[in-house]
């Protein structure tokens, strides 16, 4: 195989063979979990599951209405960043092969890379923090730090990579593209096993989470108490 | 038990305890650690082994061993393990008894939404099943099972103790004939207790007999089912949270009441409102009401009346875990505190934020863990006395007991209360009835109330607006409070809108005849006991050869209480009205 086709086989089709492995494990996992029978609930409704549900899907955006955000804004701001560095990676692991000419343009690429560079910055602060806080050490496990250097190395190949999205076989820096479409590849195989797959089940939990503290009338919660201090 | 043996039923728990929701929260948890910052036990101690997390994971990686692909294959990669020591066993013993009170304040904080108390109480229940229960625990529970109620009194202790308490009450609002009633069938309210206030704190109960006098509520103690608290919640013990449920389902059935009225006890209105109906597999046709909520719907309709210069000192309301995070009553006791104290503060954080008071989960049941818990109430300490108050009110007895440990520990001085308390404290006596100026009428005695006694309610379903006028006056005028509705249909309506203490029902209607109207009440399972009198003309006009009284006592429904005959003879009416409400 020549280095050209190995390029264009980990954007393509490598790429999709991945995806396909990880949506049909992602379906195992999410069948093994939809079988077990959820928690019944004869009572009748104290307040409203559904605004209980919307509540718990969106108090991620509302960090002043939990008090581990409100005590550590930064934090937030960090998990915030982090994240959507993430979602850019991926994203243009799509929009490089298929639509080349958008990641060129100056003005998408310069965002783009000063924001994936911000979250790296935030990746490695979270390392830092699981690697010298004693309570996060307690309960790190080997997947936690493999799987938080995994996407600090992910982004940062990301912002090699985008820059020389448009290199061919003969270009020296085709390398980062290779090392970045191999590492998504690597990514979507790995991800279902690991920690990483929170993303998946996340919205599953929150929305039964949410209709118990709705039905309950605990969600929405009421932050009439909270003081401006507090905000 | 040999550890291995322990370990085996340790695991059989764990598949019968995995649902959907601890799978997800099994799974789903990343180790972020934002859950460390809100635990009282870590915030106080700053030990890594005290973060929600940690402990958590402790269950977690049980169920990873066994369920999870990668722990599988992998194990220490997940951190997945399985138990086979004494020590392993005893440090999970140590985690799920000793150092969560299941207060759900890092569940409501966690980013992902781990049910941290859910793992945990799955993690008792496994150890239960392992016998390596706290002996405090395990007496409780058994007490629970054998005796009925958590402090193991017996059914003569309690029935004296309730005697003593109506004489109590009725010296308390000088009336004789006020009472703690027991066992009163088709009472409107069963008012389930704890425990602990039949045998340390009467006062409680005493506060609560007095607002229910003073509301002029129909109410009732029961002799059996009588202990809301529920230690199959702490234990992870579904069975005795199924009987413990069970009891006091059945003797609010027996009985006919209306609704239960959970007393100020934290885990007993979760316990029986939100889990027992689950655990008992039963589908309650009456609702459970927190006496929180009964207090101030008394004070919103008007039916009693707060001074709040009674309490003149400051006081602030600590939310207790299971009312506030996992029940959602967070503002009913404000809106009485607001009206029964003349200094109220709020805590902060406080409503589904706040702080637990450390002895949540059963932790007041566990002295070997007193100091630890002690140890991390210093964040309780710490958030109450910032407030200047001298009276923490709640609405737990559990944390009554925990915020009066805390206060000696840390020399606060302050004092506890319950919220009914203060508003007993703070309770203005309505006017007697027999103040007011009310005849006789034709030789019938109008109708005495004791002092806060509510008037009965009667409805009068008639189309004619002459009579409605007439029935309605006379009755208002003997001391009954009256409604109206001109056709059977608005009846109904206002019957399930304002339950009525008694109908009086004509039989020609357009729309729909009384006859149908009162089948139709008769077949209500909830509102077949409400007594009706026929009010109509024996010969109708329109339909001289019916027989009605004949028509309608003759079908498979009961027999209607009274039948009046027009033109009314208001001696007649008014005795029958009596005799049905009051003999």
């Amino acid at each position: 195989m020549s280095y050209e086709s190995l390029v264009e086989f980990l954007k393509d089709e490598a790429q999709i063979a991945a995806l396909s492995f990880m949506a049909v494990i992602y379906a195992l996992k999410i069948w093994g979990i939809m079988k077990k029978n959820p928690i019944q609930d004869r009572t009748p409704n104290h307040g409203n599951p559904k605004e209980g549900v919307r509540y718990s899907f969106t108090v991620i955006a509302m960090p002043w209405e939990m008090q581990v955000y409100r005590d550590h804004p930064m934090k937030y701001i960090e998990f915030t960043i982090f994240h959507l560095a993430i979602a850019a990676a991926i994203a243009s692991t799509f929009i490089i092969p298929y639509w080349p000419d958008v990641m060129l343009k100056s003005w998408i690429m310069l965002p783009s890379l000063l924001f994936i560079a911000a979250g790296f910055l935030c990746g490695l602060l979270r390392l830092i923090a699981r690697l010298t806080s004693p309570a996060m050490r307690a309960f790190s496990v080997p997947d936690d730090y493999f799987s938080i250097i995994l996407l600090n190395v992910y982004l940062i190949s990301a912002m090699i990579a985008i820059p020389n999205s448009a290199a061919t076989a003969t270009d020296p820096m085709i390398w980062s593209i290779v090392l970045f479409f191999g590492l998504t590849a690597f990514f979507l195989i790995y991800v279902p096993f690991s920690k990483i797959s929170h993303y998946l089940l996340w919205p599953f939990n929150r929305y039964y989470l949410g209709k118990h503290f709705g039905k309950r009338g605990v969600y929405p919660k009421n932050s009439a108490g909270l003081r401006a201090a507090d905000l | 038990m040999q550890t291995a043996e322990q370990c085996q039923k340790l695991y059989e728990t764990l598949e019968k305890k995995i649902n959907r929701n601890f799978a997800l929260s099994a799974s789903v948890c990343v180790h972020c650690g934002m859950c460390a910052d809100s635990c009282h036990y870590y915030v106080a101690t700053k030990d890594p082994k005290m973060s929600p997390a940690y402990k958590a994971d402790k269950i977690r990686s049980l169920y990873k061993y066994r369920h999870d692909w990668l722990s599988r294959i992998a194990p220490f990669w997940t951190g997945a393990r399985t138990l086979k020591t004494p020590e392993e066993l005893e440090d999970l013993h140590d985690i799920c008894w000793g150092s969560c009170t299941m207060c759900r304040r890092c569940t409501i904080n966690c980013p992902m939404g781990v049910d941290m108390a859910l793992l945990i109480r799955s993690g008792r229940a496994m150890l239960l099943a392992a016998d390596s229960i706290p002996e405090g625990v395990k007496a409780v529970c058994k007490d629970q099972y054998e005796i009925g109620n958590q402090m193991g009194i017996t059914r003569q202790d309690y029935l004296e103790t309730i005697e003593w308490l109506s004489e109590e009450h009725a010296n308390d609002v000088g009336d004789p004939r006020a009472e703690i009633p027991l066992d009163k069938k088709g009472a409107n309210v069963m008012y389930v207790v704890n425990p602990r206030e039949v045998k340390y704190a009467p006062l409680t109960l005493l506060a609560a007999a007095k607002i229910m006098y003073a509301a002029g509520e129909s109410w009732t103690m029961p002799s059996e089912g009588w202990d809301n608290t529920n230690f199959g919640l702490f234990a992870g013990d579904d069975k005795l949270g199924g009987l413990m449920g069970q009891r006091l389902f059945e003797k609010a059935q027996e009985l006919g009441v209306n609704k239960v009225v959970v007393s100020e006890c934290g885990h007993g209105y979760r316990a029986t409102r939100w889990e027992a109906p689950n655990w008992a597999k039963m589908d309650l046709h009456f609702p459970v009401e927190s006496f929180l909520v009964t207090m101030s719907n008394y004070l919103r309709e008007g039916r009693i009346t707060l001074d709040p210069s009674r309490n003149k000192t400051r006081v602030t309301y600590h939310d207790p875990c299971n009312l506030g995070r996992s029940a959602g009553i967070t503002e009913e006791p404000r809106a009485l505190l607001k009206r029964c104290v003349a200094d109220f503060v709020e805590m902060h954080p406080n409503r589904a934020d706040n702080w637990c008071c450390s002895g949540g989960g059963g932790a007041m049941s566990m002295p070997e863990y007193n100091k630890r818990r002690l140890e991390a109430a210093i964040v309780k300490a710490d958030q109450i006395s910032a407030t200047g108050a001298k009276i923490v009110a709640t609405a737990c007895h559990n944390c009554i007991d925990a915020l009066e440990d805390l206060i000696r520990r840390y020399k606060l001085n302050m004092k506890t209360a319950t919220v009914g308390e203060l508003v007993a404290e703070a309770l203005i006596w309505p006017k007697a009835a027999e103040e007011e100026e009310i005849f006789a009428i034709d030789g019938i005695e109008p109708v005495k109330l004791a002092p806060g006694e509510k008037r009965k309610k009667i409805l009068v379903i008639d189309d004619e607006a002459d009579v409605r006028t007439y029935l309605t006056t006379l009755f208002e005028d003997f001391g009954y409070e009256t409604i109206e509705a001109a056709d059977a249909n608005q009846g109904m309506r206002m019957v399930k809108e304002y339950h009525p203490d008694l109908i009086t029902l004509d039989i020609i209607m357009p729309k729909k005849t009384g006859i149908k109207f009162y089948w139709e009440l008769r077949k209500e399972e909830k509102l077949t006991d409400i007594p009706v009198i026929i009010v109509t003309g024996f010969g109708e006009p329109e339909f001289p050869n019916v027989n009605f009284k004949k028509f309608i006592t003759e079908r498979k429904v009961p027999s209607p209480e009274g039948y009046v005959e027009k033109p009314i003879h208001r001696a007649e009416l008014l005795k029958k009205v009596h005799d049905v409400l009051y003999v």
